[in-house]
């Protein structure tokens, strides 16, 4: 492992729990994501990696432990204000304005980020920072010639896109992708892989991923979540040999 | 399309602008109430249509801004103070606005159902507690003022009323349509869309939700303000609930999805019920059928039908519509006039003074009944086959009827799809 890189931490999370009532989902994690790498957490269904997602972003409130964005504590902060500090994430499930069009969801994104949130006396049409930023986002996400076009006519894939789009226009310190390539084809999740390599250059990921060719080809390190608890973490190549992952999780998939 | 647009809408203000001309007292008065009840509506829709909030207690600030705007002038009249009367309104929107920021810091902590539920509590209270609090609210009578003279106008005549209220109609409905094109207008469109995304960008939605309700309180406030002015006197029960849901009602028959749609709906169903409210008992039961045929067959409301049409139709394709549409009118007709002959016959015969002039009567003699000074016998077949006739009529013709226009449609577009 980089050893310079190992002291710049990100994302930390120090033994990190969370209930529901008696049901224990997330158990203990320890997890730190290094600046600028690609992270991947994987791990079979209900493990609690939504949950997990859902802690860090600020949708839950954890039951005990630690989250550090930059070295300074976010736990049980509102979403709004994790989001200000630098990490934003997006959703499994498209989750966008869907009688917006793609560069007025854009726009709403960029907005924010430049402090105009409750402004009431200038058009947002005026605001050419604006506008030059969500044309050059328009153009990273290869959206252009659908600007104009309301996001419930996008293809699924463009919707996907659009969806990493809006999180990464916040212009985050981290960016969280859950599944990002969930219910695509094969020729669309490469070229998804591809995107989300050229538009989150130099960003630092944590991603949620299923597809395995995915996590190894997108991803510089791996965290294997199970039953709450990370039980290993490391390159793509150490976490394929781990005898403890291979045994919970990968199987045969990862021996081939 | 812009500059189509942009000509319909000052073509509507001339017409504004130059109708007092030709109008008589009685519907001056109409059309006064007319602009305060569509003012009301887009002061709606700000916080329905276009943020996603439906509250079911706008009467409140309606009242709200009535109550500020009588005590502003008590005070002027009384001479404690001076204020130019058509800045009136101004004393509506301020307390419209505080009021919003306050019950709206509490409603907008939910959303859909529960956010309306709370809307309508508060608005409740304000009802239940307003006829025991006289200094205030003037207890069950209410309170009552004259307009003052200021800027060189007497503000007597209906004709200044009439102005005052069309040009704060204007004022306001510009500012609202300018909110929708500045930054919080363009947030409120996403967090009718998606409040839970909205969060995770960066936005605090509680305060902006409560300042969007604010602003669309403030708007309300003015015009329950110009309410005041032009009626010089309200009471309590400017707060009912049956308040909140008219404009509810008007909203959503007007098509709460445009922009002017809820203000055309409003007036509309104004005029509507000043017109029937004097002919029949009956009304609010036609009313609420208008309401429930336009969800079913017009979701959309008469702005979305409008909007459907300026956008699909071909170049003179209307053409091809006005037979159709003109058979659509008459097959109404028939439905309708069947249906009312039914209603208000029925209204009649089961009436008091009907039943007691039927016991005064020799036995076994039929009482003839009159509507529209028309003389009917109740035991006469050829009276019943009248609504029949009519309605059979218009439900035999209404599928050749639904099937020639949907076929005119789709030459007029020249597209796919079906009309509504």
């Amino acid at each position: 492992m980089n050893a310079p890189m190992a002291a710049d931490h990100v994302l930390e999370l120090k033994d990190l729990r969370k209930s529901f009532g008696e049901t224990k989902i997330i158990r203990g994690v320890n997890l730190t994501v290094q600046r600028g790498e690609r992270h991947a957490l994987i791990g079979p269904n209900g493990a609690g990696k939504s949950t997990l997602f859902n802690l860090v972003s600020g949708h839950y409130v954890p039951t005990s432990g630690e989250i550090l964005l930059n070295g300074k504590s976010i736990a049980g902060m509102q979403p709004h204000v994790i989001n200000r500090k630098g990490l934003s994430r997006s959703f499994q499930i498209t989750n966008l304005f869907p009688r917006l069009s793609v560069a007025e969801n854009l726009r709403i994104s960029v907005m924010g980020r430049h402090g105009y949130r409750f402004t009431m006396f200038r058009p947002v049409a005026s605001l050419k920072a604006v506008a030059d930023e969500v044309e050059q986002y328009l153009e990273k996400l290869r959206l252009t010639r659908r600007r104009d076009a309301p996001v419930s006519d996008l293809a699924y894939s463009e919707q996907r896109a659009l969806e990493i789009g809006m999180s990464l226009a916040t212009n985050p310190e981290i960016l969280l992708l859950d599944e990002p390539t969930a219910g695509m084809s094969r020729e669309e999740t490469a070229y998804m892989v591809e995107l989300i390599r050229s538009v989150t250059e130099g960003k630092t990921l944590l991603v949620v991923e299923h597809d395995m060719s995915v996590v190894f080809t997108l991803c510089d390190r791996i965290s294997v979540l199970v039953y709450g608890e990370v039980i290993a973490t490391g390159e793509p190549q150490a976490v394929r040999s781990n005898a403890k992952v291979q045994e919970a999780y990968l199987g045969e998939e990862v021996a081939s | 399309m812009k500059t189509r647009n942009l000509f319909f809408v000052l073509a509507g203000f001339a017409i504004l602008a130059i109708m007092p001309l030709f109008l008589t007292p009685n519907l001056m008065n109409a059309v006064i109430k007319m602009l305060i009840a569509a003012l009301f509506a887009l002061a709606f829709t700000l916080a329905m249509g276009q943020a996603g909030m439906l509250s079911f207690g706008h009467a409140a600030y309606y009242g709200l801004g009535a109550f500020a705007a009588l005590h502003l002038m008590r005070a002027v009249e009384q001479k404690l103070f001076g204020f130019p009367t058509a800045l009136i309104p101004l004393a509506g929107a301020g307390v419209g606005f505080c009021f919003g920021l306050l019950f709206g810091w509490f409603a907008t902590q939910r959303s859909g159902v529960y956010f309306s539920m709370v809307t309508l509590a508060l608005a409740e209270l304000l009802f239940t507690l307003a006829p025991t609090w006289n200094s205030l609210f003037g207890g069950e009578s209410g309170i009552s003022t004259i307009r003052g003279a200021s800027w060189g106008l007497s503000f007597g005549p209906d004709i200044h009323v009439y102005y005052l209220t069309l040009g704060w109609f204007v004022i306001s409905a510009w500012c609202m349509w300018a909110f929708t094109r500045t930054p919080l207008g363009q947030l409120a469109l996403a967090l009718r869309d998606n409040e839970h995304r909205v969060r995770f960008l960066g936005f605090n939605t509680h305060v902006a939700r409560t300042l969007i309700f604010a602003i669309s309180c403030m708007f309300t406030g003015v015009a329950g303000a110009l309410l005041a002015i032009a009626n010089e006197a309200t009471n309590y029960t400017i707060f009912a609930a049956g308040a909140s849901a008219n404009v509810v009602l008007q909203t959503f028959i007007g098509g709460a999805g445009t922009f002017f749609g809820p203000a055309l709906g409003a007036a509309a169903m104004t005029f509507f019920a000043r017109v029937t409210s004097d002919l029949t008992r009956s009304w609010l039961l036609y009313q609420g059928l208008i309401f429930a045929l336009v969800m079913l067959f017009v979701p959309n409301g008469i702005g979305g039908l409008i909007s459907e049409h300026s956008k699909k139709l071909k170049k003179g394709g209307w053409t091809a519509l006005v037979g159709p549409y003109a058979l659509c009118l008459v097959v109404g007709l028939l439905l309708v006039t069947g249906l009312v002959f039914l209603v208000e016959s029925t209204h009649i015969l089961l009436s008091d003074s009907y039943i007691a002039k039927t016991r005064s009567a020799p036995a076994g003699q039929s009482v003839p009944f009159s509507m529209l000074g028309i003389v009917f016998h109740p035991k006469s077949p050829t009276t019943w086959a009248i609504p029949v006739v009519l309605i059979a009529l218009g439900a035999a013709l209404l599928p050749f009827t639904k099937k020639l226009t949907e076929g005119a449609w789709l030459k007029a577009t020249g597209t796919e799809g079906s009309k509504a």
